[in-house]
């Protein structure tokens, strides 16, 4: 096909626009279904954030409320504050509970290093077992104790070389982990990422991984600690 | 017009009908964008509400915490109880979190929304810097206001959504990540910066840690035993 000079132009004039068109057409079609999402993403995650604040804050109200009422009944004050007393040091975990529960035991391999493999896949590390408590309390566990030390709000589990320093104290493997809760909720938990990669170490490198579910736990009591720098604020000011 | 060749009409009405099509497809869709963009404006008012709403019972909410707590305090002291007695429940409340404490401490700021971070700040590192601050001695710590007590759990909720004690910390503005410890402002900032710090920097985040004297909120949550018996001696 032969076209002189005028019709080709013409015909790349046409094809320009329409290529042109073809593209704005594109873009607009691309905008239109990533637009209506961005703007909702960063008020959702605020809304869910407040709305779980005010469930709590209403909880603690009622529970506040509550006592309000018995000192308005008249009950004596000494009983009433014992029994605070009793309630706030078995929420700290100083009083030594018992009741059903796991117990994970974890221990570096006895395999003898062939200096081949990455000789910290024979070793528990104090990653493992902070995986663990995190994936037990998320399970609803409401004592947890490591190798005798009961698990309280200060608790570190932290690594220092041939040990892991957990309450200040040194513990060597093995590790044995003890949990009261729900067993069910209890070893439904700890099907996380972390702990299947450990079964893998097991399978591997020999190291130890055990979860046995038990009717009956004893978790010791843990230590009141000292407050040097914390003070409670006073209200009204 | 005797320079057109027949050969030629074929093509240029299929251009023309090509032409015709896109132009009527494209008005189509800008009235498709402007529509969806009314339904999103819409949306995002009725959220804009409903925020709004429980953000106003939120503070209405804290108020009344603030007040009956006061009322507590104020009843307490009537009826005379032992004040050595209150002073025990006191230091009990800060450890089991019920109780909220100021001191001084270090807060430390972590931002990983720069464009040379590999990875934002996973539950992991969160974890991992409070077991830090445990060991640096801190006695009190939170991150973005939430109280780290004996059974907070740091779990991962959807792809990028941070719970702590069950409530998403993530902001939508602001520092994305501040921790509060009350301790020994030394040894917090000392430990701090020598075991955590480098670990962060060096895959982007900005870190910055800054010596204050800190309120720290109590933990809100409840504890509950169900299972769990105290042992009698």
């Amino acid at each position: 096909m032969r076209l002189d000079k005028r019709e080709r132009s013409l015909l790349g004039l046409a094809s320009i626009l329409l290529g042109f068109l073809f593209i704005i057409l594109l873009k607009t079609q691309g905008f239109a279904s990533s637009q209506a999402t961005t703007r909702q993403e960063t008020a959702v995650p605020s809304l869910i954030q407040t709305e779980q604040e005010n469930q709590q804050v209403s909880v603690d109200n009622e529970r506040i409320r509550q006592e309000l009422a018995k000192y308005a009944q008249g009950q004596s004050a000494s009983t009433l504050a014992k029994q605070q007393l009793q309630e706030a040091e078995m929420n700290a975990g100083l009083v030594a509970v018992t009741g059903p529960g796991v117990q994970i035991t974890l221990d570096d391999s006895k395999r003898v290093d062939i200096g081949q493999e990455d000789p910290s896949s024979f070793l528990i590390h104090e990653q493992y077992i902070r995986e663990i408590f995190n994936a037990l309390w998320n399970g609803g566990a409401e004592a947890v104790a490591v190798n005798g030390q009961r698990v309280t709000t200060n608790t570190e589990v932290f690594c220092g070389g041939s040990y892991i320093q957990i309450n200040g104290t040194r513990q060597m493997p093995p590790y044995v982990i003890e949990a009261i809760g729900d067993t069910n909720n209890l070893s439904a938990a700890l099907n996380f990422y972390g702990w299947f990669k450990l079964g893998d170490l097991q399978q591997q490198a020999g190291i130890t991984r055990k979860l046995e579910v038990l009717t009956a736990v004893m978790i010791p009591a843990g230590r009141l600690r000292e407050y040097h720098f914390a003070e409670p604020v006073k209200e009204g000011t | 017009m005797h320079g057109w060749k027949r050969s030629l009409a074929l093509p240029v009405t299929m251009v023309a009908i090509a032409l015709g099509f896109l132009i009527s497809l494209q008005a189509q869709t800008q009235k498709n964008v402007s529509a969806a963009e009314q339904i999103s404006a819409d949306r995002m008012s009725q959220m804009k509400l409903v925020l709004l709403n429980s953000k106003t019972q939120n503070i209405k909410l804290q108020e009344d915490h603030r007040s009956l707590t006061e009322q507590l305090d104020a009843a307490r002291k009537k009826v005379g109880t032992d004040p050595q007695l209150l002073d025990q429940l006191k230091q009990l409340q800060i450890l089991e979190g019920t109780q909220a404490v100021e001191g001084p401490g270090i807060q430390i700021s972590i931002d990983d929304r720069n464009k040379n971070v590999l990875f934002p700040l996973s539950t992991d590192d969160i974890a991992r810097m409070i077991n830090t601050l445990k060991f640096a001695g801190a006695e009190v710590i939170s991150i973005n206001d939430q109280r780290i007590v004996s059974t907070t759990a740091v779990v991962l909720s959807g792809s990028s959504t941070i719970l702590v004690n069950q409530v998403p910390i993530n902001r939508a503005e602001g520092i994305p990540y501040e921790l509060d410890a009350i301790g020994d402002q030394d040894t917090l900032v000392d430990y701090f910066s020598k075991l955590e710090a480098p670990g962060l920097k060096k895959y982007g985040l900005t870190v910055s840690i800054a010596r204050k004297t800190l309120r720290i909120p109590s933990y809100k949550g409840a504890y509950t035993f169900k299972q769990a018996k105290p042992v009698t001696p």
